[in-house]
């Protein structure tokens, strides 16, 4: 028999009273039996209301005092679901933490730093980020690492969403659509989720403006021409389809088209349709991938394979492909001549067991598809979406980043280990000649992959996380930065041999910081590098601060360009595989992925900003510009911004 | 430590200048929060001296604060003395084992009293300690101090010899425990000559010590101008893990004879002012071997159960009892009569017993037991949680209160078998 809630609200009650009584500097003596009665309230029925119905008070009494929840303007979105999965304390924290935002939110509370909107809006943001918790999903992840605080928190959620405003959180909802989609990830699950989300959330009273908005990416999902509208089934579609004259076909596709090409999101109706054109009327494939005169002309030079690859590849269940088809015929990869045969290998490869079922795990189940099907389809996406390549949860930055590479410059050795991996195990890579061999390899950085990545990476990442982490084991008592010769072995020829790094690996000291940015300068800025332009995405290490500053870790990226944006100012353009490209760096240093001038994919910065961040980078050691002409004025603040961030967790010599 | 450093320098200028600061300052030796908070509750001037890393923290709550690294001791030790002097500080009261001999070495400059500091070191080095209350014809066990493994060997054997145990018997364990270190830190029982490898080097000198027969128990005295004002009984159910406030029945008819040994030790000691926490042992026939003894606050939440059990704060008594201008008329409307307690107050420290830790269970029956108080134990962190906030022990303490002394006891020790942590 648990005891009566009112026996622990009245503890509670003491407690906090005593908290509130108890002099600024002892705080901490009390909050604990705060804390205590908390949780055993949180777990109780309505115990949310409870602590919610003194939450005006936390703030004043000291409950956060001391500790990392003390500014409640300092706190951060993204961090809540980990405290709300972390158990115990951060736990118990959080939970008071959000209900202290909720009163502010809600005009109980007043905070000198937090304004009621702020509350509103961080709030809002807290639900967008955690909806996975407050709508779980069925799949195998969300089974694995069920726990019993994700309970606590999706009660908390529940609690939470009953008191904001739903138009406050379609809103942010909307906009965190957009940011997403604007990158074209190749995974779309998140995205979708949200979409789904935000229908579920509008009703009539909800904002015309926000209706339209969504309405644009829900019709993209679920049938956004009329015919794909009115016959959501895909059979009863697809008879209508047999009905259409010529003319009503090709203003059926170019509205298909249309909507896959604002957004990047596929209806299902589409590979319907893709399916049926190729059959009867393959001429029309154009307007249903609207494609432009270069994607044009590479399809009717590889009409058949095309047919092929759609016989092959593209169901309701793999439509997102559809997509990545029509990019990789703009981007001509089929030109290639390796390509072809390459993708023709992969219809009939015999795929091992083990990768056989991890594709078809983590495709759709109950839609009938081969793995061979699957993993036709997660090709020709990496191909036509180099830059939608993404490490999933894994910390695989470097073999996400690979394999984009190779989808843009190199797709003939790209079919080349997909099926080694796929029907062989093994993936071999010289390195100092010497070959290392995958299959002989344990460990890596994800030796328990999490398996909701593309299939191309569901297949490669395994084996060169692998091969990418014995190469630097090799290299490590070396003295330098490891990157410097396994970055050009593992990556290709297409990664230059110069080599630099802001700071020593073995004694952390940050040496000759100026040195380094004007090298960065005099090799990659337009200006200084005497017009040598970027040919191949140079791999580069970065620093990833948080919005504050401050230092969370070491992180791979690629630069793709270096180019003027709109406003005639430089910015480098990078492909960043963590799938969220616009995140906060801290001192007002934010990616955007729209907007600056990026392409799908892309995100990007000042170049000065870019350079604050960056620790190691390659270049042509002949291609030097003029270093000694970088003005003092740049190096000195991006030096600023370096020492007053990631920096700080360094020393400077 | 050597000595001469700590010399008192008569000559020092301005001890003339005001011999008389009104109002005069308190020091608290070492950071408590408990001790700052009632300091401040008492409206009465105090300092905080503590280790530097507290200093923002001070800073931050307006905490008046002097930052001091304990365990460096050179020719500027006497700055301290000198900024709390200037301070107008006339008490130091040491909260910690590590600042016993620096509140006695403060302490006999501010009362221009030389042997203030000797006293203290008597309370620093277990040798010393024991030897004195040998002196003092203090029942004690066999000790020596050893400066090597071989020393400890010896000893074993000897102390072994004496008891006639031939080869092939059961050795009788002996104690080691290092010269300077708080309550059972270091301390290890050694059983056999194989485990006298276990010691770590650093844990010599040490002190060594047959082993005494006996219930364990400690005793709480606050001692003002060298009489016992007011002496705590508690109740050891497992050194270390659970004891309770006051002392069971059994052990309260014992009182006259504790009170006239703990006086004993007060005498011998040449106790002035402030608390000491001795431990004794009792056999049934009622002999008390002295164990040892510490002038500072005592470890195992004692001081909360004295003020659970008895109602009055055990820190306020310490500040009380640390100052030679307190009145005897304040102290006795201070201190209740011993026998005048609430109820029985015990806790339980809880570690875990497991090396890896997951998660943690506290029974439904606990929680709803009626002697149940509160407990602070939370959930341990796991993977890569942020490392939380202030409480340092990785463990946490149960706390009970409630009439009769047997339950108290058998929750005690039912739930110190019991694994919390899963």
């Amino acid at each position: 028999m648990p005891q009566p809630t009112g026996v622990i609200v009245e503890r509670f009650e003491k407690a906090l009273d005593d908290l509130d009584q108890a002099a600024s500097f002892v705080k901490s003596k009390y909050q604990t039996d705060v804390y205590q009665e908390a949780n055993r309230l949180i777990e109780m029925e309505d115990g949310l209301d409870h602590l919610f119905s003194h939450a005006e008070r936390f703030e004043q009494a000291g409950v956060f005092q001391d500790g990392p929840w003390e500014s409640a303007d300092k706190l951060q979105p993204p961090l809540v679901a980990g405290s709300l999965r972390a158990k115990g304390l951060p736990m118990i924290i959080e939970v008071l933490s959000e209900l202290r935002m909720l009163a502010i939110a809600e005009g109980k509370a007043t905070n000198p730093t937090v304004s009621k909107e702020m509350a509103e809006d961080f709030l809002n943001e807290v639900m967008v980020l955690n909806l996975d918790i407050l709508f779980p999903d069925a799949s195998e992840s969300t089974r694995i690492e069920d726990n019993e605080n994700s309970e606590k928190a999706q009660k908390l959620f529940q609690f939470l969403i009953s008191h904001l405003s739903s138009k406050a959180l379609v809103k942010t909802l909307i906009y965190e659509i957009d940011r997403l989609t604007a990158q074209r990830p190749i995974m779309i699950k998140r995205i979708v989720s949200m979409i789904q989300t935000a229908k579920q959330m509008t009703d009539a009273d909800s904002d015309p403006e926000d209706q339209q908005a969504l309405q644009k990416y829900i019709a993209a999902l679920e049938g956004p021409s009329p015919l794909s509208n009115k016959f959501k089934d895909l059979n009863t579609y697809r008879a209508e389809l047999k009905e259409l004259e010529r003319n009503d076909l090709i203003s059926e596709s170019v509205s298909l088209a249309k909507s896959m090409r604002t957004t990047g999101l596929v209806a299902p109706h589409h590979a319907t349709l893709i399916r049926f054109l190729s059959k009867r009327m393959p001429g029309l494939l154009t307007y249903a991938l609207a494609l432009n005169s270069k994607g044009l002309a590479n399809l009717e030079e590889n009409q058949e394979l095309v047919q092929q690859i759609i016989r092959a590849s593209i169901f309701p269940a793999t439509r997102q492909a559809i997509y990545g088809l029509s990019l990789m015929l703009e981007r001509g990869v089929l030109s290639h001549s390796p390509v072809a045969p390459g993708l023709r290998r992969l219809i009939e490869l015999d795929i091992r067991p083990n990768v056989r079922k991890d594709l078809q795990q983590a495709g759709q189940a109950g839609e009938g598809l081969t793995a061979n099907s699957l993993l036709v389809a997660g090709t020709i996406q990496v191909l036509g979406q180099p830059l939608g390549v993404g490490q999933g949860f894994n910390p695989t930055c470097q073999a996400a980043r690979g394999i984009s590479l190779w989808a843009q410059h190199a797709p003939g050795f790209l079919l080349e280990i997909i099926p080694r991996a796929a029907r062989d195990g093994d993936i071999d890579i010289m390195f100092e000649g010497q070959t290392i061999h995958s299959e002989n390899l344990q460990g890596g950085l994800a030796p328990n992959l999490h398996t909701e990545l593309d299939p191309v990476s569901l297949v490669l990442v395994p084996h060169l996380d692998r091969i990418y982490s014995e190469m630097m084991t090799r290299v490590a008592l070396r003295g330098d930065d490891g990157h410097r010769w396994v970055n050009p072995a593992f990556y290709g020829n297409w990664v230059q041999k110069g080599f630099s790094s802001a700071f020593d690996p073995l004694t952390g000291y940050v040496l000759d910081y100026p040195g380094f940015v004007k090298l960065f300068y005099a090799t990659h800025h337009p200006e200084y590098n005497d017009d040598y332009e970027l040919i191949y995405p140079n791999p580069v290490g970065i620093f990833i601060t948080n919005v504050h500053g401050k230092l969370l870790g070491l992180h791979a990226i690629s630069i793709t360009r270096i180019a003027k944006d709109p406003t005639d100012e430089y910015r480098v353009y990078f492909y960043n595989p963590n799938n969220d490209g616009s995140q906060n760096w801290g001192q007002s240093i934010e990616p955007s992925v729209q907007g600056n001038g990026e392409e799908e994919g892309e995100s990007s910065l000042p170049f000065h900003e870019f350079t604050s961040r960056l620790y190691a980078f390659h270049y042509n050691p002949y291609e030097q510009g003029d270093a000694y002409a970088v003005d003092h004025s740049i190096v000195n603040a991006i030096h600023t911004l370096a020492k007053d961030s990631w920096g700080k967790d360094y020393t400077w010599v | 430590m050597d000595l001469d450093q700590m010399e008192v320098n008569t000559s020092v200028g301005q001890q003339e200048v005001n011999p008389e600061t009104k109002p005069y300052l308190t020091a608290l030796i070492g950071w408590s929060l408990q001790a700052i908070e009632v300091a401040a509750r008492m409206e009465r001037p105090f300092v905080v001296v503590g280790p530097p890393e507290f200093e923002s923290y001070a800073e931050k709550h307006e905490i008046r604060f002097v930052g001091w690294d304990f365990n460096k001791l050179n020719e500027g030790s006497d700055q301290l003395y000198k900024k709390l002097n200037a301070l107008g500080v006339e008490v130091a009261i040491p909260l910690y084992e590590e600042c016993v001999e620096w509140a006695g070495a403060l302490n006999a400059r501010f009362r221009k009293e030389p042997r203030i500091f000797n006293r203290s070191l008597l309370l620093r080095d277990k040798g010393m300690m024991k030897r004195k209350a040998q002196i003092a014809g203090i029942k004690v066990g066999v000790f020596e101090e050893a400066h090597n493994k071989e020393d400890v060997v010896r000893f074993l054997r000897r102390v072994n010899d004496a008891l006639l145990k031939v080869d092939g018997d059961v050795l009788d364990p002996i104690h080691v425990k290092p010269l300077d270190k708080a309550g059972s830190v270091g301390h290890m029982a050694i059983r056999t000559i194989d485990e006298i490898d276990l010691i770590e080097e650093n844990a010599f000198p040490l002190l060594m010590e047959s082993h005494l027969d006996g219930q364990e128990f400690s005793v709480e005295a606050f001692v003002h101008k060298g009489k016992v004002q007011f002496l705590n009984v508690t109740e050891y159910v497992r050194l270390g893990y659970s004891n309770f406030v006051p002392a069971s029945p059994s052990l309260r008819e014992k009182r006259p004879l504790i009170e006239e040994a703990v006086q004993q030790l007060v005498d011998a000691f040449e106790i002035e002012y402030g608390v000491i926490h001795p431990e004794y042992f009792i056999t049934p026939n009622g002999t008390l071997h002295f164990g040892e003894v510490a002038a500072r606050v005592p470890g195992g939440h004692i001081f909360e159960l004295i003020e659970r059990a008895y109602g009055f704060s055990a820190y306020e008594a310490q500040i009380l009892c640390s100052d030679p201008k307190t009145t005897q008329e304040e102290l006795d409307a201070f201190f209740p009569s011993p026998y005048d307690y609430k109820g029985y107050a015990g806790c339980l420290m809880v570690h875990p017993q497991k090396d890896f830790v997951n998660d943690l269970e506290v029974p439904d029956e606990l929680e709803q037991n009626s002697y149940f108080e509160k407990h602070d134990l939370f959930t341990p962190a796991q993977g890569k949680v942020a490392e939380r906030i202030g409480f340092g022990n990785h463990y946490g303490t149960i706390f009970f209160f409630g009439e009769d002394s047997e339950e108290m006891r058998y929750l005690l020790k039912e739930y110190e078998e019991y694994d919390f942590y899963v």
